[in-house]
């Protein structure tokens, strides 16, 4: 007992400190792994006027699984920034969709383009069999009308 | 020459203390002005092409979307037609959805309609909360 007694009032030679001379490293460490992790979509952003609508939901579908469509006022369409015609959509979908089972597709349309084009591009898309679609909207914010 | 004998007082070391703050203001700095532009939009899943359906008339309700927006309501079996704003069909279907619930929203929209207003009426079915829901153009 006597011993442990003494064990208690030995000095102790580790300091109480938290090292921080290593922080800087653990910092930068982060900084660059998030740097080099975050992938950026390569696609041009086309200009069209967006459609807008009050039941918007969030995809909640990986970034990977989502597949853009442009269809820009003058109804050319676009898909991974070319020019796509209508008769080509689905044999350019059907190898993407054959990737990638999960493919959702994502419907960027005008809202000045005749609704003739966008069911054109939904019948190519049955034709390659990938049927999951979002007409992709933004949300609308109504003034509040009394809900019953 | 006194001066020249002075004993230099201030440090030749880069402080290093203060590294890691700079470093995490970088990290925070960048997290958060990172946006990613999420996806946004009205799911819905087109039916396989091969798969036609029978379905019985009195199941199904037509919204037929005209070129200028308004919305023409016809319901399966009658030959009734009702000419409405887009507002409105949240409240009909509603409505018919609460008498039938095994009713298909049936959307038929004009060729030349703008995608705006098909998109409107959409919007105005998903929020009566219909979960069958047909999307077709109107035959001339």
């Amino acid at each position: 007992m006597a011993a442990k007694k003494k064990g208690f009032k030995r000095k102790s030679g580790a300091s109480s400190e938290i090292p921080s001379s290593s922080m800087a490293d653990i910092a930068f460490l982060l900084l660059i792994f998030f740097m080099v992790s975050t992938v950026f979509r390569k696609e041009k952003k086309r200009h069209i006027e967006w459609v807008t609508a009050e039941s918007t939901e969030k995809i909640d579908e990986k970034r990977k699984n989502i597949l853009h469509i442009w269809v820009e006022q003058d109804g050319t369409v676009y898909i991974n920034d070319q020019i796509v015609p209508y008769d080509n959509i689905s044999d350019i979908i059907r190898p993407i969709y054959a990737e990638n089972r999960e493919l959702v597709v994502a419907i960027r349309g005008d809202r000045d383009v005749p609704y003739n084009q966008i069911n054109t591009i939904t019948e190519q898309l049955q034709a390659a069999g990938a049927v999951r679609v979002t007409f992709a909207t933004r949300v609308e914010q109504r003034v509040q009308r009394a809900r019953r | 020459m006194p001066i020249l004998n002075r004993k230099q007082r201030v440090s030749d070391e880069i402080p290093t203390a203060s590294m890691a703050d700079i470093a995490f203001l970088l990290l925070v700095f960048f997290l958060t002005t990172t946006v990613f532009n999420e996806e946004k939009g009205l799911p819905i899943v087109l039916p396989e092409q091969s798969e036609e359906q029978e379905v019985s008339a009195k199941n199904l309700i037509f919204f037929i979307v005209q070129p200028d927006g308004t919305v023409v309501v016809k319901r399966g079996e009658s030959e009734q037609e009702q000419v409405v704003q887009y507002r409105q069909v949240e409240i009909i279907l509603r409505q018919e959805l609460a008498q039938n619930s095994n009713l298909i929203a049936a959307l038929k929209t004009h060729p030349n309609a703008a995608y705006r207003h098909m998109v409107n009426v959409l919007d105005e079915v998903k929020k009566a909360g219909a979960e069958r829901i047909s999307l077709q153009v109107l035959e001339e």
